[in-house]
């Protein structure tokens, strides 16, 4: 089990630096960076240069590089090139605060939407219910993320009484200067602005949980060990609930490791969409300044966030499935 | 108590094929298939019985609503005394306790999440068991010879092997104590070393009282082992009677041609001669008249034709009459040869 963590630590560490060497490369390969953008009155081809050497862009790409891999190892993310130059972790730390519980929150969406939908088809395989919760799965799953987010803004939100866009109230925002605003009051109005972006990240994703669970259902619903069951006296729903579910749970603990990388792709327009000023509209606004040092903060953060999501779920396999044994 | 433990009769079990949703809108009625077509079958305490066929004849399909776990068309289903469609579902709950089935493949008949002192209890569970139930898991998996139980009590699935999986499956059928046990092909998937075992369990169970049906594919184990076989046919009982007489002196041409391709133990040669290639039968193209003319070699050699019997065979339809005392035939050749030689 040592053995196993620690091959398995080290396969992580290689992931990370593979990844990580690739953002470095991807983003220099965007034409234009932080400087050729910019236009003002004193942008003389001189001070653009003077710019570049400043921001260390006059080196070499190998001598980035270096320099970059030096920062990391003394767990430097670097600064930003915006002025006034804050460092990459205090620019990102606001935003994945609230992005987080955003993620979260979607995910809790998904997966019990996700779950019950396929659950509901695969109990009632080839009914009308099927048809129509796999329909619905299929359409979620094939949904583009900004429009769905669109739609809400358009119909959803004024029906719920919810904010479109923004983080917080600035009403609210003002009374908490004045100094008179209870943590509750501020936690329910950071919920509120959260529900719309996540249910709309929850209800795309739910369309592949969905149809995970009912494929993995319909799985385990026909095998043998099921019909004994029955056949033993258990009710429909005590065998789905103590013999097919938890064996199904495999490929559902799956999807959600895997799923977080993607969903990081919607959260970056769906923040767009409702002005979240989460990580993504960070990644959104850094790459239209060609803000390397935060895009690769940014990056890297998430590939940790995947690698360690995958291999937490590989320990989990053990406890859903007493015949995986690690190795 | 009088009377058989089981009492089948006349089951009908018809599967509808699926409609697809054009179907659905072009209003296409669909035929279900009928896996089984008018078996009766009746196995009494201490009785042994054999359900012989080739695949796909409605074996399994019978098993499975005997256990209640495909409701039947027609026909009854009788369990000490008590008709299963005429009972609540409370009733037909407990009355479900008294006749257990085991499958198969007994490396898909255990929840692989599940120990065994956990598969063996859940049955006591379902059904509130009163007593010590941990007693009483003990005690089944003594009883098919998983011993000392301890050493099993917290073992996977996949921590055992084949023949000791079939016995947990089993044990986890007996500890309810049914009156009846349905057992379909219990050793089919197992290695040859460890199917007398399991068998040997069997029969020691019937031994003591318990009613077994022994679903197989093998004639030649189900006369070693049974009282009695049933020989199916594409949902059908062509022949039934005792072991003995089946075996050494079978009446239908179907059953003669399984005796004929048995492996014999003198070494004498295989003979598959008797059973002409044919089309495979098909539960969803049914034949007219006897279910087996096609594949007749009563009718296909012209004896039939010379019995003056060949238009009965392809057009009328025949069930199980008695040959002697409780050996029982659905061949018109054979009634016929009974009425004109007495
Ligand atoms: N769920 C089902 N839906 C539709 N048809 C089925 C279903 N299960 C079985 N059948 C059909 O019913 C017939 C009888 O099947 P059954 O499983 O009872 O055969 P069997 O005698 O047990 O065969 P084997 O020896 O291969 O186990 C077959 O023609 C099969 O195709
Ligand atoms: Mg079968």
């Amino acid at each position: 089990m040592t053995r196993y963590l620690l091959k398995r630590l080290a396969f992580a560490a290689l992931t990370i630096f593979a990844a990580l060497t690739v953002n470095f490369i991807l983003f220099r390969a965007l034409p234009g960076d932080a400087v050729s953008g910019l236009k003002c009155r004193q942008c003389t081809p001189e001070f653009k240069e003077a710019q570049r050497a400043a921001l260390g862009l006059d080196q070499s790409l190998w001598q980035q590089y270096v320099l970059y891999l030096k920062g990391l190892l003394h767990g430097d993310l670097g600064n930003s090139w915006r002025p006034p130059h804050p460092t990459v972790w205090s620019q990102l730390w606001d935003p994945i605060k609230r992005t987080l519980p955003m993620i979260l929150l979607g995910t809790v969406f998904s997966v019990v939407i996700g779950v019950s939908l396929g659950l509901l088809a695969a109990w009632r395989r080839g009914s009308m219910l099927d048809r129509t919760a796999t329909g619905m799965s299929l359409a979620a799953y094939s949904m583009p993320t900004q429009w769905l987010a669109l739609l809400m803004v358009l119909y959803l939100a004024g029906w719920l009484g919810l904010p479109t866009s923004g983080v917080k109230d600035p009403d609210l925002e003002i009374a908490q200067l004045l100094g008179d605003v209870g943590w509750w009051e501020l936690f329910i109005d950071q919920l509120r602005h959260m529900i719309l972006p996540a249910l709309a990240i929850g209800i795309v994703f739910a369309g592949d949980y969905a149809i995970i669970t009912r494929s993995a259902l319909v799985e385990t619903l026909s095998e043998d060990y099921v019909l004994t069951a029955r056949a033993k006296g258990l009710s429909r729903w005590t065998v789905i609930r103590r013999h097919a579910l938890p064996n199904a749970a495999l490929p559902i603990v799956t999807l959600m490791a895997l799923s977080l990388g993607t969903v990081v792709g919607g959260v970056l327009v769906v923040e767009y969409v409702f002005s979240y000023s989460g990580i993504g509209l960070t990644v959104v606004q850094a790459i239209s300044e060609r803000d390397y040092p935060v895009l690769q903060g940014a990056f890297l953060l998430l590939t940790v966030a995947v690698v360690f999501a995958n291999l937490f779920a590989d320990l989990l396999y053990p406890k859903l499935d007493p015949r995986v044994v690690l190795r | 108590m009088t009377g058989p433990l089981l009492d089948v009769r006349q089951l009908g079990v018809e599967y509808g094929a699926r409609r697809s949703m054009i179907d659905g809108i072009r209003r296409r009625e669909l035929k279900g298939v009928r896996a089984v077509d008018g078996v009766s079958i009746s196995v009494s305490g201490g009785d042994l019985v054999a359900l012989v066929g080739e695949s796909g004849c409605g074996k399994t399909t019978t098993a499975m609503s005997i256990a209640g776990l495909v409701p039947y068309a027609s026909g009854s289903i009788i369990v000490e005394g008590h008709d299963l469609s005429t009972l609540s579902s409370a009733e037909r709950r407990a009355r479900r306790r008294r006749v257990q089935l085991v499958f198969q493949d007994p490396y898909e008949s255990l929840d692989p999440r599940f120990q065994v002192a956990r598969i063996v209890r859940e049955p006591l569970d379902v059904h509130r068991v009163e007593g010590d139930r941990d007693a009483l898991v003990r005690e089944a998996l003594h009883k098919v010879g998983l011993r000392p139980a301890e050493q099993f009590l917290h073992r996977y699935p996949h921590q055992l092997s084949g023949g000791q999986r079939q016995r947990v499956a089993i044990a986890s059928a007996l500890v309810l104590q049914p009156a009846l046990l349905v057992a379909d092909e219990p050793v089919s998937m197992l290695d040859t070393s460890v199917r007398a075992g399991v068998l040997e369990l069997l029969g020691t169970l019937r031994t003591e009282g318990m009613g077994i049906l022994m679903i197989t594919h093998d004639l030649s184990t189900a006369a070693r082992y049974a009282d009695r076989i049933c020989v199916m046919y594409l949902g059908r009982i062509v022949e039934e009677g005792p072991a003995h007489e089946v075996v050494t002196s079978p009446k239908h041409p179907y059953t003669r041609a399984l005796v004929a391709a048995v492996p014999r133990s003198d070494g004498a040669p295989r003979d598959h001669s008797l059973m002409p290639a044919g089309e495979t039968p098909d539960p969803s193209r049914m034949p007219s008249g006897c279910r087996f003319h096609p594949r007749c070699p009563v009718l296909a050699s012209g004896e039939a034709a010379r019995l003056g019997i060949a238009d009965r065979c392809r057009g009328v339809d025949i069930e199980l009459e008695p040959e002697v005392g409780d050996h029982r035939v659905a061949c018109h050749a054979v009634t016929v040869s009974i009425t004109t030689h007495p």
